[in-house]
């Protein structure tokens, strides 16, 4: 009972990891404000279902919606800017969501937070979400919409030589991103079925950008096993789980200084005979 | 329109302001000098604001010292901070965004360290001034806060000395514009660095020593490094005096908005003008925009 | 016909003029070269024809299409195609990756097409392999394909970027200093493939270059840049006696 706990609280977090993956660990856009969607994505589901009656598969959707459009309209001015104002503004859209759930207290109950969610996400929804959300991350890494996100990353400049518009990329990246953070809060919202507006901050945002980083940028898999590691972890082991983040702290430290291509960069989703076999050699 | 309580706000804006100045300043000269965004500066401020409060409490109750040591304290962390966590990077040439990540996690250890260690109480700094306030005309100006002023503006006009004057200052101002070229004429580039990493550290020392005094210490007095970075991207990214414009703009413009329209509003009409303003003027109030070399 | 006209352009950086009025003709099969001192604005005529940079004042055409305002994607979609100074090759992704990306812009799957991979994406995706592949092998980096760029010799990186453009379906390549850093059999082996890219694909080509050989042997017609201005345009012959164009080389310090 208590493992089945752990595995859904960590796949829950995977979901969200997932979802930086193709933004920050691709395309090399560094957000701060992943709560931001996080709490869009529960918030929407919650008011959805408690305040308007809302059936729950489609209170998902609109919080997946809410996403994508959020990540829209953020995207629009801030894509342009250069990496360190586009963290910046990420952070400060946290901290404006943060403001507005306060602000509209009638609707979202304010500090207090929502409760009282029934229990209709388990382990099959999330375990399958997972399967599918990476299934669709795959696909894209492997063709152009990956190629183009690595080269991005590479060289902004020589990417628009080649006649990739980085600007409608970085947006398509930007939304899909948003829209898969969103779901995972509102998966969120129905599985621990207490949300209020702190409960996802920078750091909690730093962690998912950390934990890329120390799984491997070129490697689903490894961010995954990150992502598993590291969460998991913290629920098993309680008297780490104190020290866990100044643990990670230094673990990604030294990953960045002497594996800088990720802890795990060389695991592949698919064994290398596999891949091999496909493309017909 | 009181515009007694206007001015009143305004000015203990401009006190909070002051010391947003300062994080400017210390933010931007790393900007400047190694082209990235430090958030273990951030790090550095809580730290030091732990250490003022304990130098203060078990060592000596007094002010002069007890400031001299902790921003001397914050330098130097900020210079083991470098060897440590970015000379590495640079001496293999990893790209920026390593730096940044690392930045991070660093400003990540030290929050959660204190969490884990310290965490559960406040501490607040032994008071050190007697009366608390001076009043002016109809203004109440708190003696803290003036302090706070009065120390920010000694620091960041000592440190403009040193950048345009001194042997080191120029020196840190030639490996801004091109970190290889000076080590070509027998410029210890490394040595620069960790110069502009102390000074950047006292700046942050001071910083946390002075929050902690007004405020009270806790794990979490490093988030105020945001105020500091949107300073410096107002006043454009490796530009001090308009680091210090835009932070004494910012303390004032927050102290009225909360007064105005309260703290729950305020963030958002804070990052929104931000964000319009960055669209319209990325380059700050005082920045230059680069190009990128095809 | 007139692939490329430049009229005018000008462009400044705070006080300092890169390049000022300068104009050109390229027609179809042409190999032109633009000459000049170190600084004399030349890259930066390429990144105002390529759209890296916005010019200032004047007009440049495409096809007798105004492409003045065009991002630069858009150019290279049309048909512009240029290579670097200093190599720009994608450093995380290998040769072949760096090959496909470049033909990406005109990849015909839909974004959800490409999530749920159907059997499209993967048709498609089968074609450029084969594409680049066969652009590899025509300039005999086959071997190199599933390696990353920055593990290649330098000859090879240069000659890898070549490759790339072709995956582009370009009009026009626009080469800077692409000897640059290559020894004296690797530049006649360069002049050579120039010669057979141009050939054989029916290209028009622009080259900036400080190396004479190279210049003198394979363009047609040469312009000559100093202090961004052209001060000189002609057949190689007539530039090598031309006045101008020594003072401005025996002025600039060896």
């Amino acid at each position: 009972m208590f493992y089945l706990k752990v595995l859904e609280i960590t796949s829950l977090y995977t979901i969200l990891v997932l979802g930086v993956y193709l933004m920050t660990g691709l395309t090399g856009l560094f957000s701060l404000g992943q709560g931001a969607f996080v709490s869009i994505g529960a918030y929407t589901a919650a008011i959805a279902y408690m305040r308007f009656g809302v059936p729950f598969p489609l209170a998902l959707a609109l919080a997946v919606l809410m996403g994508a459009l959020l990540g829209f309209l953020v995207g629009i001015p801030t894509l342009r800017l250069r990496r360190d104002y586009f963290l910046l503004v990420t952070f400060g859209l946290s901290e404006m969501v943060r403001a507005g759930l306060l602000y509209l207290a009638q609707l979202t109950g304010g500090a207090l937070g929502m409760a009282g969610m029934p229990r209709k996400v388990g382990l099959p929804l999330i375990l399958g979400s997972i399967v599918v959300i990476t299934f669709i991350t795959y696909s894209l890494k492997r063709s152009r919409f990956g190629r183009d996100c690595i080269a991005i990353r590479d060289d902004e400049l020589a990417a628009s030589m080649v006649g990739i518009n980085v600007y409608a990329h970085k947006m398509k990246v930007f939304i899909i991103s948003s829209a898969i953070t969103a779901y995972g809060g509102a998966l969120y919202a129905f599985s621990i079925l207490f949300i209020e507006p702190n409960i996802f901050n920078w750091l909690e945002s730093a962690k998912l950008i950390i934990i890329t980083f120390v799984g491997g940028l070129n490697s689903i898999a490894g961010v995954i096993a990150a992502s598993v590691i590291y969460y998991s972890f913290g629920e098993f082991f309680r008297f780490i789980d104190v020290w866990r983040d100044v643990l990670l702290a230094v673990v990604v430290v030294l990953v960045i200084i002497f594996r800088p291509g990720g802890l795990f960069q060389g695991l592949s989703l698919l064994p290398s005979k596999l891949k091999a076999m496909r493309s017909g050699r | 329109m009181n515009w007694n309580i206007l001015l009143q706000q305004i000015v203990n804006g401009i006190s909070l302001g002051g010391v947003y100045a300062l994080m400017a300043v210390g933010f931007g000269l790393i900007f400047n000098v190694l082209k990235f965004s430090n958030f273990s500066h951030g790090g550095v401020v809580t730290l030091t604001a732990y250490i003022g409060f304990f130098l203060s409490r078990y060592l000596v109750a007094n002010f002069i010292i007890t400031f001299l040591l902790t921003a001397v304290a914050g330098g130097l962390a900020a210079v083991v901070i470098e060897r440590l966590v970015f000379r590495p990077i640079r001496r293999k040439g990893y790209p920026i965004s390593m730096l940044i990540v690392n930045s991070i996690t660093v400003a990540m250890l030290v929050q959660q360290f204190f969490a884990v260690t310290l965490g559960a109480d406040y501490y607040t700094y032994p008071n050190f001034i007697k009366e608390t306030a001076l009043h002016l005309g109809n203004l109440t100006v708190s003696k803290i806060y003036l302090l706070m002023l009065g120390i920010s503006a000694a620091v960041l006009g000592a440190l403009t000395y040193v950048i345009q004057k001194t042997k080191i200052g120029i020196a840190i101002r030639a490996v801004s514009s091109d970190i290889s070229t000076p080590s070509l004429m027998g410029v210890n580039v490394d040595f620069v660095i960790s110069v502009a990493f102390f000074f950047s550290g006292v700046l942050g020392g001071i910083t946390g020593y002075l929050l902690g005094m007004t405020f009270s210490v806790d794990p979490f007095i490093g988030s105020m490094i945001l105020k500091g970075i949107i300073a410096s991207i107002i006043g454009g990214m490796g530009s001090i005096l308009g680091g210090v414009i835009a932070g004494l703009l910012l303390g004032a413009a927050e102290s009225l908005l909360i007064g105005e329209i309260g703290a729950a509003l305020t963030p958002m009409v804070i990052y929104g003008s931000i964000i319009l303003l960055l669209l319209v003027r990325p380059q700050g109030i005082a920045g230059k925009i680069t190009e990128v070399k095809a | 016909m007139e692939i490329l006209k430049v009229e005018g352009i000008s462009k400044h950086f705070g006080g300092v003029v890169a390049v000022e009025g300068f104009s050109m003709v390229q027609r179809d099969n042409q190999i032109s070269g633009i000459i000049g001192p170190n600084g004399a604005g030349k890259t930066t005529v390429f990144n105002l024809i390529t759209g890296a940079t916005p010019v200032d004042r004047g007009r440049v055409l495409f096809m007798e299409q105004e492409i003045t305002r065009f991002p630069a994607h858009r150019r290279a979609d049309l048909g512009i195609a240029r290579t670097f100074q200093n190599i720009r090759l994608f450093g995380n992704l290998t040769v072949l990756d760096n090959m496909k990306v470049a033909h990406d812009m005109k990849v015909r799957y839909t974004l959800w097409e490409e999530m749920l991979r159907l059997p499209r994406v993967r048709r498609q995706e089968k074609a450029i392999d084969e594409k680049a592949r066969h652009f590899l092998a025509y300039l005999g980096l086959d071997s190199y394909a599933d390696q990353k760029p920055q593990n290649l010799p330098y000859g090879i990186q240069r000659r890898l970027e070549l490759a790339r453009t072709l995956m582009t379906e370009p009009r026009i390549v626009l080469l800077d200093e692409p000897a640059a850093g290559l020894n004296p059999q690797e530049v006649r082996d360069l002049m050579a493939t120039i010669r057979k890219i141009q050939e054989e694909n029916a290209l028009t080509i622009v080259i900036v270059e400080h190396h004479m050989e190279l210049i003198m042997n394979i363009c047609s017609l040469i312009h000559v840049l100093d202090f961004g201005k052209k001060i000189a345009e002609g057949e190689p012959e007539a530039i090598k006696k031309n006045e101008q164009v020594l003072q401005a080389y025996l002025g600039e310090e060896v």
